[in-house]
């Protein structure tokens, strides 16, 4: 009932911060995001992470905002985004299902509205489309601080890579592949898993077989979950460095810590492993808010939210001043300094995090700043 | 050693499998309509398991073997609902019409699930425990052994129901042929009713044992229903043996044969050996065609 009531109140809510100030400017900034269908638990963090952002808006900026609920088809989104448009928009916190953003984006440069979002399809900042914002890395970034991590901290040479059959997971993939060939690795395993995969004993018998000296994950939630279990009930000694899916506080819940104990995974950041007074201030608000944990898909959208609004406090005062903005502006976040490559691509940080064994909170082991080397005066 | 592991997780995914198909069945014997909530019907079993097992601080959770009557009691009670709600109004329709509000029915349980629980995927209490047994290097999770007793007896109770019951009896003349049980003084309707509470009953104990192994998620039904209507398929529509027997196939080609080859590959051949079966025996292995009625 209470996420219900949550659900219901941040579906349509208007805030306006005065604050004794002048005001600065108004934002107007509807979320559009997949709450329902395969793709809810991250679009649930996606919105959390927009509406927390909208909640905090910078002194003097008022802020108006809506909660549309896109699905997981394309024409829910582009109906979506038309419904949006009717009114005056600022920005839209937009959809991380790759398929939406890509039918989103010919409608969002006829608008001439920014589409800020943490979708990882590295297709939807090849467009040439000037109005998209991603503020997630994409695998491109990800997975090379995952083979980075894997080969230079660990030492290991021999990879076993288990991968979803998903787009999501033959994206991963391809660039761990590439990732590794840059650094002198051939995986000695390579197989896909099918989402409905219940039991995960025969693929990671087989990747054990192949004699592999680390064990490289990038499986959606339940199969992360249901891999490592079966590992830890096998006595799998092999190291396993898995996939973003496995920073989510969800799912290490469904494992006891002791299963999760020398268990690594890549992200682009981890709000419950705090870092510093921001990011703990944040995850606090965070839980009062939801109720729930925040990962990085949230910490992700937030900030993209917060740099439209620090535009819109710096005199933005159209769509266009606020694409300005943020093709040409540097924002630092919670989770890295954002700037765009000229594409979109707003984020270029990424974390890997490993649990104790004790607890399901995981610390921070290797950050991997600026690996794109976008972002200047930052070493890479 | 590691296959008689793989059997093991075989045997125990295909038990669970079985009550999804066995559940589809009844409903099918009963009234010739094909009941699309059921995947939907497990996950809200998963779930119910869930929410009647809080980590209370301090305390233990409740064993699942303690919840699986309270499951098996109220997804009956859903059961009837669903019957009353999907079923009964639509029954001298066209088939289709069932279809429909069926596939509507399990939207319906999908969003409602989303919207109690959230999209985040659960684990469900253990029926005993969640650990594991070391039998001279075999290694067992508990659970798999109780999912397949939990299975077993629960087929072996449906099955002593059907044969040796004035009530079982009823069931089956309602499901052969309603109009001549109606002559002869059946409650038929009543019967109906019955078969889809022990239907959804059915499905709400798969759930409960398949979520503690595999977990649950509000979306996770729409793959339980496509194997269990392959199940049904390769076992002979209207067949129990046969829904049993082709669940087990299901599972055996899940885990036993992408041990060997790769998952994607191992679905392949499953639906290429569908495929054989419908053209070699249409009726299904066990060969019981279900009669459509008007």
């Amino acid at each position: 009932m209470r996420r219900f009531l949550s659900i219901l109140s941040a579906t349509v809510f208007s805030a306006s911060l005065l604050s004794g100030a002048a005001r600065a400017g108004e934002a107007s900034v509807p979320v559009l995001v997949p709450l329902t269908g395969f793709l809810s638990l991250e679009g649930t963090s996606q919105r959390n992470g927009a509406v927390l952002a909208l909640k905090d808006a910078p002194a003097g900026v008022a802020v108006r905002s809506e909660v549309i609920d896109t699905g997981t088809s394309p024409e829910a989104a582009v109906t979506a985004l038309e419904r949006a448009a009717g009114g005056k928009v600022t920005a839209v916190a937009a959809s991380m299902l790759g398929t939406q953003m890509l039918a989103m984006l010919p409608l969002a440069q006829d608008y001439g509205i920014p589409l800020v979002t943490v979708s990882g399809t590295a297709s939807i900042t090849d467009q040439g489309n000037p109005w998209v914002f991603r503020f997630f890395p994409g695998d491109a970034v990800t997975k090379e601080a995952h083979a980075r991590y894997v080969t230079e901290e660990l030492g290991r040479k021999r990879p076993a890579v288990i991968y979803q059959t998903t787009a999501y997971g033959q994206s991963g993939k391809a660039h761990l592949e590439q990732a590794f060939k840059k650094l002198g690795v051939e995986p000695v395993f390579e197989e896909g898993v099918d989402p409905a995969a219940k039991d995960l004993l025969p693929v990671l018998t087989k990747a054990l077989a192949a004699k592999p000296d680390v064990l490289v994950l990038h499986l959606h939630s339940g199969p992360t979950a249901l891999f490592i279990r079966q590992a830890a009930a096998n006595g799998v000694a092999v190291p396993i460095v898995a996939g973003s899916a496995m920073h989510q506080p969800s799912t290490a819940a469904l494992l006891e810590p002791a299963e999760l104990k020398g268990v690594c995974a890549e992200t682009a950041a981890s709000p419950i492993s705090g870092g510093s007074p921001e990011v703990e201030a944040f995850t606090a608000a965070y839980r009062a808010a939801f109720n729930a944990e925040p990962d990085a898909f949230a910490l992700g959208q937030y900030d993209g939210i917060r740099m439209v609004l620090a535009a819109v406090q710096g005199g933005a005062d159209s769509p266009e001043a606020v694409r300005k903005a943020l093709s040409t502006g540097t924002h630092q976040g919670l989770a890295m300094t954002y700037k765009s490559d000229g594409k979109g691509n707003m984020a270029h940080s990424a974390v890997i995090v490993c649990y104790d064994g004790v607890s399901r909170v995981p610390a921070i082991a290797k950050r991997y700043d600026n690996l794109t080397g976008v972002v200047t005066g930052m070493v890479k | 050693m590691i296959t008689l592991q793989l059997l093991v997780n075989g045997l125990a995914l295909g038990a669970a499998y079985a009550l999804v198909a066995l559940g589809f069945v009844l409903v099918l014997n009963a009234t010739a309509a094909v009941n699309f909530a059921q995947g939907d019907l497990v996950m809200a079993g998963g779930l119910l398991g869930v929410a009647l097992a809080p980590h209370l601080p301090g305390y233990l959770p409740l064993p699942g073997l303690l919840l699986l009557p309270v499951v098996l009691v109220l997804m009956a009670g859903l059961g009837l609902l669903l019957a009353a709600a999907a079923y009964l109004p639509l029954r001298r329709r066209p088939p289709v019409a069932v279809f429909i509000s069926t596939i509507a029915a399990g939207i319906i349980l999908q969003n409602g699930a989303s919207v109690l629980f959230g999209p985040e995927p659960r684990a469900a209490p253990p029926l005993l425990s969640g650990g594991t047994l070391d039998l001279g290097g075999l290694v067992v999770a508990e659970q798999s052994l109780a999912i397949i007793a939990v299975a077993a007896l629960l087929i072996a109770g449906q099955q002593w129901l059907f044969g040796r019951t004035q009530l079982g009896r009823r069931l089956r003349a309602t499901a052969q042929d309603p109009e001549m049980a109606r002559a002869c003084g059946v409650p038929v309707t009543a019967m109906i009713l019955i078969t889809f509470a022990l239907g959804t009953a059915f499905a709400g104990a798969a759930g409960l044992l398949l979520a503690n192994r595999y977990f649950v998620t509000p979306t996770a039904g729409g793959d339980l229903i496509l194997k269990a209507y392959i199940a049904v398929t390769i076992g002979g529509w209207g067949s129990v043996p046969g829904a049993v027997a082709g669940a087990l196939l299901i599972a055996l080609f899940e885990v036993g044969v992408s041990s060997v080859l790769s998952y994607p590959v191992a679905l392949g051949l499953l639906y290429a050996t569908l495929l054989v079966i419908l053209v070699a025996r249409p009726q299904g292995l066990f060969g019981e065609a279900a009669r459509r009625r008007a």
